[in-house]
């Protein structure tokens, strides 16, 4: 979708995209863990790997959009454990079904998002001070429900298996996480809200004056983020088979990695669900390689730095060398007037 | 003979990019007086303000300060030369308070020292009663009002014994009573010694303040003259008396029925507050709306566009009254505007070209909201070829291209939606010559067909050649309504809050 410079070679853009650059990685990644670790790269840990990034994976999907606003969501992971504990509420004291009491925790995602998409729009504070507020308010939420201590346990077989059980061989959750990447690919990419979202992200007042209903664009990636976190706690709380306070703690900020590593602009407007997806893609296989290769777990933090500093690094190298290359020769020319003011 | 005087300006040239900003400037300022700069905009005042304050070199003639030739001037070495200028919006650190600007100013800021806080306040409480301010030295600078602040940059250039001060329209913002104020520092100022360049539209403080002025036009120093010896009407002659050089597409179009209507209409929550503005613009009309900077027209397109809401009055579209509460409602109404600010409001920079021109239409190019991108191609390869816009295609970015063509792609956005009203602001500005043209013969193409357009231009000829009638807005007010023939002196009299149809405050 991004579109290249029409000036340079088509072959080269292609090679110093993002994504390019991120597949490498990925294909690196595989080969080494499959060198060094045992039973690696075979079936069934694909699908573990699948399995067990699915939560953060979801939460990636949905964090794209917000960051092409320019925005941020930081209360994802918090909203997660605050879902996961309603979700045990809804079932267990309230004694609905595990399909009611999904439908209920999703309502309340949605109500959450919406009270982030509220503070965001009408009272135009920063989104990374609201959600940082919100990171804090839904977890503190989540812990009095439980008074810290209630754990919820003890659901159905048949709900376990959305987490732990097969369809068509593929881990349950799969079809979900598929239906969300799809709908959020199209949602970003072939549709009137993504062109709504980028333009926000690059120039918000520039939106506002081409007639772009701003605020609704703005509820609309947040509040879908607090529906999709909510899915994401129901799979969560069936993999695991439990539900607690914690549920999620760091979430967060894995899939902001996620989606900075897949090429998405921290500033908004430039990125893609794809790049996304491959971002998350080359952090879970190095989580799970690291085991593998029983190499401490300590290196995934590390290493997970190290490759998202490369990953940005890379991107953006070969257009500070055209810069600098363009700015060697040039003669000293006349100071140009001063630039407006950035927006505030 | 008489002593040198406190700055010499001779021959400054100054050029940005393509554009000559000053093209052989003359002027000089002597000790104890107050002279007056006068021009429209875009004469090059503000640029000749920032090569003596040492922001921008100049690329030739010589700038004097006692009869020594400087070069190289630097805004430190400027102000250790005793430069000071005071502008409109004063640059003063917002959190901290009016002692702690004041030192931050004057005080040596090499090495750790301890601060001597009751030196601070007792020097900034002097310099304050000096230049007759009622201000606390202990109160935050937020809490001020801006000719507050405005008296604070004055006590700072005070107390670094400025004696060249540079005042940029000081009383833009000012109540009768700090006018007054500030006039009394003024006078102050000028017994003391300094020499002060005094820029204001109010051709009333010229003559009530001023001992000589000089008028700007076109980046060249036109004429020096002492106050006593010359009038309004000669000054506003020296202002506007420029050949037209430009030759203006002539109007085709016999104005139709009343499109846009507005009556009394008032807005306060802009940054000049509009007042009381009734005029008419009817199909294949072009009303041109003059005025100088900070006149109130931009905010006026804005409140036409649903950016801003009136608060009194009404507008009209073809006969029924309209409320607009955002920029959707007033495209939904078939009112379309170009803003002024191209680069920051009227394309994103970042997308394609054929991104941008469709940002306005998407619900009816893309119903159901799936992007069609093929229509979308189609539309885009339509404006480009219809209004020639030079670029690599439709999907080159909008600032890949030069400001005339990212005009027009402005233009087409607005286009696109099919408007019957379109708000034209500032098109031309940063345009070159011939974009310009171009511009001007679609603006007249367009008006043919049958849309209102309203034309707002701080460029005189520019104004008096394209429109039909001219609206003329002073301080947030309509000051008249002249013909398309009217001649330049009259509008600028208007500007200027000379017109006939009263004075503004």
């Amino acid at each position: 979708m991004s579109a290249a410079p029409a000036a340079a070679p088509r072959w080269k853009a292609i090679l110093f995209r993002h994504e390019t650059l991120l597949l490498l990685v990925l294909v690196a990644e595989w080969f080494y863990f499959d060198a060094v670790g045992a039973r690696f790269a075979t079936l069934d840990n694909t699908f573990e790997i699948v399995r067990h990034h699915v939560e953060i994976g979801l939460l990636a999907l949905v964090m794209t959009p917000v960051i092409l606003t320019g925005g941020i969501d930081l209360s994802v992971g918090s909203l997660l454990g605050l879902c996961a504990i309603l979700f045990g509420k809804f079932w267990r004291d309230a004694g609905l079904s595990p399909l009611e009491a999904g439908a209920c925790t999703i309502v309340v995602g949605a109500l959450a998002g919406g009270l982030n998409a509220a503070l965001i729009t009408e009272l135009r504070l920063p989104p990374l001070i609201v959600t940082l507020g919100t990171y804090s308010l839904f977890r503190g939420l989540a812990e009095a429900i439980t008074h810290g201590s209630d754990t919820f346990t003890g659901f159905p077989s048949s709900f376990l298996a959305l987490g732990q059980g097969h369809w068509l061989g593929l881990p349950a959750q799969t079809p979900v996480f598929v239906v969300v990447a799809l709908g959020v690919w199209l949602l970003v990419h072939r549709t009137t809200f993504g062109r709504g979202f980028r333009a926000i992200g690059f120039a918000p007042e520039g939106a506002r004056y081409a007639g772009i209903p701003v605020e609704r664009r703005l509820a609309l990636a947040y509040v879908l983020t607090g529906m999709v976190a909510a899915v994401a706690a129901i799979i969560y709380t069936a993999r695991l088979g439990q539900a607690r306070a914690d549920a999620g703690t760091g979430y967060e900020l894995y899939a902001i990695t996620a989606v900075v590593l897949g090429g998405t602009s921290i500033f908004g407007g430039v990125g893609s669900v794809h790049g996304t997806l491959l971002g998350l893609a080359a952090i879970a296989v190095l989580d799970d390689g690291l085991v593998h290769a029983r190499l401490p777990r300590e290196a995934a933090g590390v290493l997970t730095g190290v490759l998202l500093l490369l990953a940005l690094t890379g991107s953006v190298a070969p257009k500070l060398w055209a810069a600098r290359s363009k700015r060697r020769p040039a003669p000293p020319a006349a100071t140009p007037p001063s630039p407006p003011l950035p927006t505030p | 003979m008489s002593p040198p005087p406190l700055l010499e300006l001779r021959g400054l040239l100054k050029s940005y990019g393509g554009v000559r900003a000053l093209r052989g400037v003359d002027f000089d300022l002597r000790a104890g007086e107050v002279h007056a700069l006068l021009g429209e905009n875009g004469a090059g005042k503000s640029t000749l303000i920032k090569v003596v304050t040492g922001a921008h070199q100049p690329d030739g003639g010589t700038v004097s300060i006692d009869g020594q030739p400087v070069t190289g001037l630097t805004p430190a070495s400027a102000r250790k030369l005793g430069v000071a200028c005071i502008y409109q919006q004063p640059a003063l650190f917002p959190d901290l308070t009016v002692a702690e600007n004041i030192a931050l100013r004057l005080e040596p800021t090499s090495g750790f020292r301890r601060v001597a806080w009751a030196a601070r306040r007792t020097r900034a409480q002097q310099l304050l009663d000096r230049i007759g301010a009622e201000i606390s030295p202990e109160a935050e600078i937020r809490t001020l009002a801006m000719p507050q602040q405005q008296l604070v940059e004055i006590a700072c250039a005070v107390g670094a014994g400025a004696r060249i001060v540079i005042m940029d329209e000081p009383t833009a913002s000012l109540t009768q009573k700090e006018q007054h104020l500030l006039f009394a520092v003024v006078h102050d100022l000028r017994a003391h010694g300094v020499g002060v360049i005094y820029i204001s539209h109010r051709l009333e403080e010229i003559f009530g303040l001023a001992d000589r002025v000089t008028v700007l036009r076109d980046g060249q120093s036109i004429s020096t003259q002492a106050v006593a010896a010359i009038d309004e009407a000669r000054l506003i002659q020296l202002m506007v008396g420029r050949e037209v050089t430009q030759i203006y597409p002539p109007s085709e179009s016999a104005p139709g029925e009343v499109v846009l209507s507005l009556s009394h209409l008032g807005a306060s929550a802009t940054p000049t507050r509009v007042r009381d503005i009734t005029f008419d613009v009817r199909a294949g009309e072009v009303f041109g709306l003059a005025g100088l900077v900070g006149a109130g027209r931009t905010d006026l397109a804005r409140v036409l566009f649903g950016l801003v809401p009136a608060d009194s009055g009404e507008i009209r579209l073809q006969g029924q009254p309209v409320h607009l509460k955002s920029p959707q409602d007033a495209v939904a109404h078939g009112i379309a505007c170009v803003p002024e600010d191209r680069r920051r409001h009227g394309v994103v920079l970042e997308m394609p070209v054929a991104h941008n021109m469709s940002m306005a239409i998407h619900s009816r190019l893309f119903p159901g909201s799936w992007l069609r991108l093929g229509a979308e191609r189609r539309l885009a390869l339509d404006f480009i070829r219809d209004l020639s816009v030079k670029c690599h295609g439709p999907e080159a970015p909008a600032g890949s291209l030069s400001g005339g063509n990212q005009q027009k792609v402005s233009l087409a956005r607005w286009l696109a939606t099919k408007p019957k009203v379109l708000i034209l602001d500032e098109p031309t500005q940063g345009v070159d010559v011939g974009a310009k043209s171009e511009i001007h013969r679609i603006v007249r193409r367009l008006a043919k067909a049958g849309l209102a357009v309203v034309l707002i231009s701080s460029d005189l000829p520019e104004v008096l050649g394209m429109s039909d009638r001219i609206g003329v807005m002073c301080s947030g007010a309509l000051t008249a309504i002249l013909p398309g023939d009217a001649d330049a002196a009259t509008v600028m009299a208007a500007a200027l809050g000379k017109g006939s149809k009263g004075k503004a405050a």
